[in-house]
């Protein structure tokens, strides 16, 4: 690796002259330069563009090898399908956009600026058919005139219906950037967290100067960097540092760096969002400069990363400057243009004009001469070099002309020629095969924007500098609006000092490292008015008269001149366009640009692939999951599981020659009706309600009373929102003076911690109850059928009493199993069946299913899964999640009665309100097709027999649907107005999703042993 | 007459692969432990027992329990704080326990709730655990913020956990415990190993000791 800057001159004849004709095939690195750059020469990498075979260095982007190899032309734009070459060397770049990589791997729309050279790298235009250079919607330019702004808005109005079917369908077709994968990404995603007192970020000049003061001074430092090094427009620029050449100074820098453990440095790494409590967002590319990743490498990772403070030193981005033929391949921003030569030893012209309102531009012609290129002329609308650059010996002979660029003459592949418009408005036209511009410099005020600040106009820059950055943020460098490199060094160190001292590190932090204070001299040129296409914003092909037509058309607001031009909406998010938008609106509007406004930033920052947001989360990883005890078991049975919120449950258990899930199901319930069968119940929400006054807490929890529950004995609950309407139910046990076990839905176990939580805390601090959650620690199991008893036997201590005496129905203590662990057992049912609740500890409940198949072996006793659980609980009328739906009440539930007179609890007087005691209320009722071989759904609307279905004449809907094996026919429960007086109804079911109508009766909710006998015997 | 076999059942029992997974060059970076056979004790101190629990779990443990987010070793468990007033109490699941002892030492004082089947409990350690660590754990686990016997009730994928942090290994390497609900066991151990392969995972189980 050789030096930053200074690359040797190479002899003309030997590199440049080599693609002289522009149409012939590059000559491999035609326009690489003999020495210099950053680049490794020993590493050669082959590379191919739309399927040209071409070789570059490691230490090249894709841009720079195929600037290196005479490639001008490499995208089509977005609307009009213009040849478009590459504007910038860094993560801004709005043209130069390529898919890269191929099958699985493809990705649309890759700076070209950005993507490291790796060896086979595969790239391909987008945008364009047949190819690049002949593309047939490149018809779109003629028609130019009618694509203004707001065309969607103005031509795709009428008919609607159009809408879906044509006109997004074509304009889908005709748009867009490149194709995505079809495939699922192969690759690994990453999310992880870092943390630090001081993130600085940006490691340029300014920011390493940061580092390096805050880690001196003892604080915990990560620097990030979105390029693949650290050094900024060192890299590229270079300038003398503690005289010292910069690249040495880097060395040190980086050196010094290293060496203090308390500092990070993350290359690859870019920052996209802030967010609060000092939170920031960052994407590291890990492996995106390698074809693919290695084993179990990831590709990218997100990092959320935790810092007292920030110091963001992320620079500023080249300003274009909008005129006529500014988009044509060739044209490139003037520091691109120097990255390119200098950093890379790669010439973007061999006849370079310069085309700058400020100093900084006129850095290039040194450039390009120091290289051996040939500077054209220099278009200054200030008419002179600046004093500084009148000593440069190179630039006697160097033509500087007054007034703007007013065309771009291209050839096939790019700038032939510029049109220059002098002051007196006379033309002339010079040769030249590229155009570098600078229209001044913008300071990176997104990030410090992010939440809602708004960014101040500095008049001596003619730029944005931050305003009110986000807290404990601050901005140094040329984000600050500090270009020279003396002030970076200076403003970066001050800050890290700083940044560190608030968070307690004060340790000696050195010096700021010394360089010379460049004066930067600008005259603001937004605009050269001429005819032609003038570029505004490059990848969303905005034009200047864009912006003044919006204008014309009332769209004045910054943020309604965003949304109708659609200027800034692309995936650079306007970093090289949305401040020259700002100023021809200004102009347009008679007001000064801070006048006129910035629109809302807004993360990310840039691009993030939404696989890097979802790391490991994708798939059947998509959210954690949780298991049942007896999952595994349940698996070897062959189940088919369901997903229940986090939970996997058992849903049914096919047997061989079963042909659908209804006959093994119906299988199942029979099986439980006539003999025995058993269900893992284990997701329901399991609370240990602990303490002297814990049945206290649940009589002000619950509608009914629990504090005069006896120890040894269950009870149904309900327990109602503050509003009245119902939020859960569940049995809850007394298992000792001080110690209620208390049972909740599947789905509401964790809303109703939280919510006992907050009673605990918040509302009652005076009552003495604690609270655990021990839904994990018990495996229980509900079995069910006129056998149980039976099977209990088995299993249970023959020293335990399971008779209706000895354990009456709500009947709930702990019993001896056999083989010597002790389980708890409640006599409760859920299938209207002599059933209990088992429970033991949950390392057991595999074993507890294995040994009630056992145990149930004469009786064929038969597991069964949530649907038939479901089956039985619709026979019996219990309602579950779709009755407790939060829109009904205890009464609508038909569970009125259970609502205490006798002592308030949560919801009682909530419950009262006039809307929620209506006569006409919506209540649970069964029904039944009056044609017994309908199926039922759920969902359909209940009607009045023989009025039209609508709005006004709806009563209600079908809410629980199951095909019942007791009755051999489609049953529900319904919410009905005034239903349980209409009994023996008939009534029209309405379902226009499924365009089906028939007519159904209402009944009972109970369809089966209405009255008990079953779970009593 | 039947055998009814009791068999405990670890809920990783499938999840679980003993051995190396990842990469295999060189050391293997991370080390992933379930710590199988594990008595757990939610103890909470009743309304305005707070001192009288410290009391109470002083004479038994031979240590009084954190006052804040810290875990403390004892005569015949560790104490880990789990919230004001209230902290696990842990050891090994022997047959000559003295856990037996908790329901009459804090009989009065402080509410008891059996977890050593509601939890499972992992061990994390090795050169690269921090850095597979930060993939799913929010908390800085540097060691000035976090040095052996910190602990933090926190979350891993939208679930709670607490983590703990031991005396440093062997090797001289940080071990962190983390305690995870049974039922997410099989769901986060993937989470941990996914998170670890690039630095090349050595999984374990042990006995707790």
């Amino acid at each position: 690796m050789s030096g930053y800057s200074g690359s040797e001159p190479l002899s003309r004849t030997a590199a440049l002259d080599a693609n002289a004709s522009g149409r012939a095939a590059p000559v491999s690195q035609s326009h690489r330069l003999r020495s210099g750059g950053l680049i490794d020469r020993q590493s050669p990498l082959q590379f191919s563009f739309d399927g040209k075979t071409m070789t570059g260095y490691a230490g090249d982007t894709l841009a720079s090898a195929l600037v290196a190899n005479g490639v001008k032309l490499v995208a089509r734009s977005f609307k009009y399908h213009r040849p478009r070459g590459i504007m910038t060397a860094g993560s801004e770049e709005p043209s130069a956009l390529v898919e890269m990589r191929t099958g699985a791997r493809r990705e649309p729309n890759t700076r070209a600026t950005t993507a490291e050279l790796y060896d086979r790298l595969m790239a391909n235009s987008q945008n364009r058919w047949p190819s690049l250079r002949r593309d047939f919607m490149s018809i779109n330019s003629l028609l130019a005139p009618i694509f203004v702004a707001g065309f969607y808005y103005k031509t795709f109005m009428w008919p609607a219906k159009f809408w879906e079917t044509v006109y997004e369908p074509m304009i889908r077709r005709a748009a867009g950037l490149g194709k995505s994968a079809e495939l699922p990404d192969p690759d690994h995603y990453d999310k992880a967290w870092a943390h630090c007192d001081v993130l600085v970020v940006g490691g340029g000049s300014a920011g390493l100067s940061a580092a390096l003061a805050a880690g001196r001074a003892g604080a915990r430092v990560i620097l990030c960097e979105e390029d693949s090094r650290v050094g900024g427009r060192l890299l590229s620029d270079g300038g003398d540092i503690d005289g010292m050449h910069a690249a040495d100074w880097l060395r040190r820098a980086t050196d010094e760096l290293a060496s203090l453990p308390n500092v990070r440095v993350m290359t690859r790494t870019a920052l996209f969002g802030v967010y609060d409590g000092g939170v920031y967002a960052a994407l590291e590319r890990v492996n995106d400069h390698v074809a693919v990743p290695g084993p179990h490498q990831v590709r990218q990772r997100v990092w959320r990363i935790v810092a007292r403070r920030s110091v963001v030193t992320a620079g500023a981005i080249e300003r274009p400057i909008v005129f006529p033929g500014n988009d044509r391949p060739g044209v490139m921003m003037a520091s691109a243009v120097r990255t390119y030569v200098n950093r890379f030893a790669a010439m973007p012209g061999r006849r370079v004009a310069l085309f700058t309102n400020n100093d900084d531009g006129w850095r290039t012609v040194e450039a390009i001469q120091r290289a051996g290129g040939e500077i054209a002329a220099v278009v200054d609308p200030r008419g002179r070099a600046p004093a500084k650059y009148q000593a440069v010996a190179g630039l006697r002979d160097v033509r500087v002309l007054t007034g703007g660029v007013s065309d771009v003459k291209r050839g096939v592949d790019g700038v032939r020629s510029i049109v220059v418009t002098g002051r007196n408005g006379l033309t002339q036209q010079i040769e030249a095969d590229c155009l570098a511009v600078s229209g001044g410099w913008n300071p990176n005020v997104g990030l410090s924007c992010f939440h809602r600040g708004k960014p101040v106009w500095r008049d001596a820059i003619a730029a944005f500098v931050p305003g009110d950055a986000p807290r404990g943020m601050t901005t140094a460098g040329a984000a600050n609006g500090e270009f020279s490199l003396g002030a970076c060094l200076r403003d970066g160190h001050a800050a890290g000092v700083a940044a560190a001292a608030e968070c307690g590190a004060a340790g000696n932090a050195g010096e700021a490292a010394e360089a010379c204070d460049d004066i930067y001299a600008i005259s603001p040129l937004w605009q050269v008015k001429a005819k032609g296409k003038a570029f505004v914003d490059f990848q969303h092909d905005v034009t200047a008269s864009d912006v003044t037509l919006a204008q014309r058309e009332g769209f004045e607001s910054v943020e309604h001149l965003k949304r109708y031009t659609t200027l800034g909406m692309a995936t650079d998010q306007g970093k090289t366009s949305n401040v020259n938008g700002l100023a021809i609106m200004a102009e347009a509007t008679g007001r000064t640009i801070p006048e006129t406004g910035t629109t809302i930033y807004r993360p990310p920052y840039a691009p993030v692939a939404i696989g890097a947001l979802a790391g490991h989360h994708r798939d059947e990883n998509f959210h954690a999951w949780r298991l049942t005890p007896s999952h595994h078991w349940a698996a070897e049975l062959g189940a088919v599981f369901v997903d229940t919120g986090l939970w996997k449950r058992a849903q049914w258990y096919p047997k061989p020659g079963e042909k659908d899930w209804l006959e093994s199901v119906t299988r199942e319930v029979l099986s439980v009706r006539n003999s025995v069968g058993f269900c893992d119940v284990s997701t329901l929400g399991k609370v240990d309600v602990l303490g002297p006054d814990a049945g206290t807490f649940l009589d002000r929890v619950y509608i009914n009373t629990f504090s005069s529950l006896a120890v040894g004995k269950a009870r149904y609950g309900l327990m109602l929102r503050e509003d009245g309407i119902v939020m859960d139910d569940g049995t809850t046990s007394r298992l000792a003076e001080d110690h209620y076990f208390l049972t909740t839905t599947t789905a509401k176990a964790g809303p109703v911690m939280q919510h006992l939580e907050f009673c605990r805390q918040v509302l009652w601090p005076d009552l003495d109850v604690q609270l655990t959650s021990a839904t994990d620690q018990w495996a229980q199991f509900s079995i069910a059928g006129p056998k149980t008893r039976d099977l209990l036997q088995a299993v249970i201590e023959p020293s335990e009493d399971l008779s209706n005496e000895g354990f009456p129905f709500m009947g709930a203590r702990e019993v001896k199993l056999r083989g010597g662990i002790v389980a708890r057992l409640f006599r409760i049912s859920f299938s209207g069946e002599m059933a209990f609740e088992m429970s033991v500890p949950a390392c057991y409940g595999e074993a507890l299913a294995r040994n009630l198949m056992i145990a149930g072996k004469p009786f064929g006793v038969t597991p069964y899964g949530t649907e038939a659980l479901g089956v039985m609980r619709i026979e019996k009328g219990h309602v579950a999640g779709p009755e407790l739906n939060g829109t009904t009440t205890a009464d609508d539930l038909g569970l009125g009665k259970m609502m205490s007179k006798k002592k308030d609890f949560i919801g009682r007087v909530m419950a009262g309100r006039e809307a929620l005691t209506a006569p006409n209320r919506q209540v649970v009722v069964g029904v039944k097709p009056v044609d017994p071989v309908r199926r039922l759904r759920s969902g359909a609307h209940v009607v009045p027999k023989g009025v039209i279905p609508g709005p006004e004449t709806d009563q209600g809907y079908v809410t629980s649907v199951c095909f019942s094996p007791v009755l051999a026919q489609w049953i529900g429960l319904a919410l009905v107005e005034r239903g349980r007086g209409r009994f023996g109804e008939i009534v029209r079911i309405h379902d226009p999703l499924r365009s089906e109508d028939y007519e159904a009766e209402i009944c009972n909710p109970v369809f089966y042993d209405p009255e008990g006998v079953r779970q009593r015997g | 007459m039947v055998d009814y076999l009791w068999n405990a059942q670890s809920p990783l029992q499938k999840e679980l692969v003993a051995g190396r997974h990842g990469v295999t060059a060189g050391q293997a970076g991370v080390t992933l432990t379930e710590i199988r056979g594990i008595m757990l004790v939610q103890v909470m101190a009743r309304r305005g027992k707070a001192v009288e629990t410290a009391k109470a779990a002083k004479k038994l443990f031979g240590v009084e329990p954190p006052s804040t987010p810290k875990a403390v070793i004892g005569k015949i468990a560790t104490l880990i704080w789990s919230g004001p007033d209230q902290f696990l109490a842990f050891a090994a699941r022997s047959a000559d326990s003295q856990f037996g002892k908790l329901a009459e030492v804090f009989a009065g004082i402080a509410s008891l709730s059996d977890q050593s089947d509601g939890r499972c409990l992992s061990q994390i350690s090795g050169p690269r655990a921090r850095e597979a660590l930060a993939k799913f754990s929010s908390l800085d686990l540097d060691d000035t913020m976090f040095p052996p016997g910190a602990t933090a009730t926190s979350s891993v994928d939208h679930t709670p956990v607490n983590i703990w942090r031991d005396a440093n290994g062997a090797d001289g390497e940080a071990v962190f415990n983390l305690l995870v609900f049974t039922s997410f066991a099989d769901s986060l151990w993937k989470t941990i190993v996914a998170s670890a392969l690039e630095y090349g995972l050595e999984a374990s189980s042990a006995h707790a000791e």
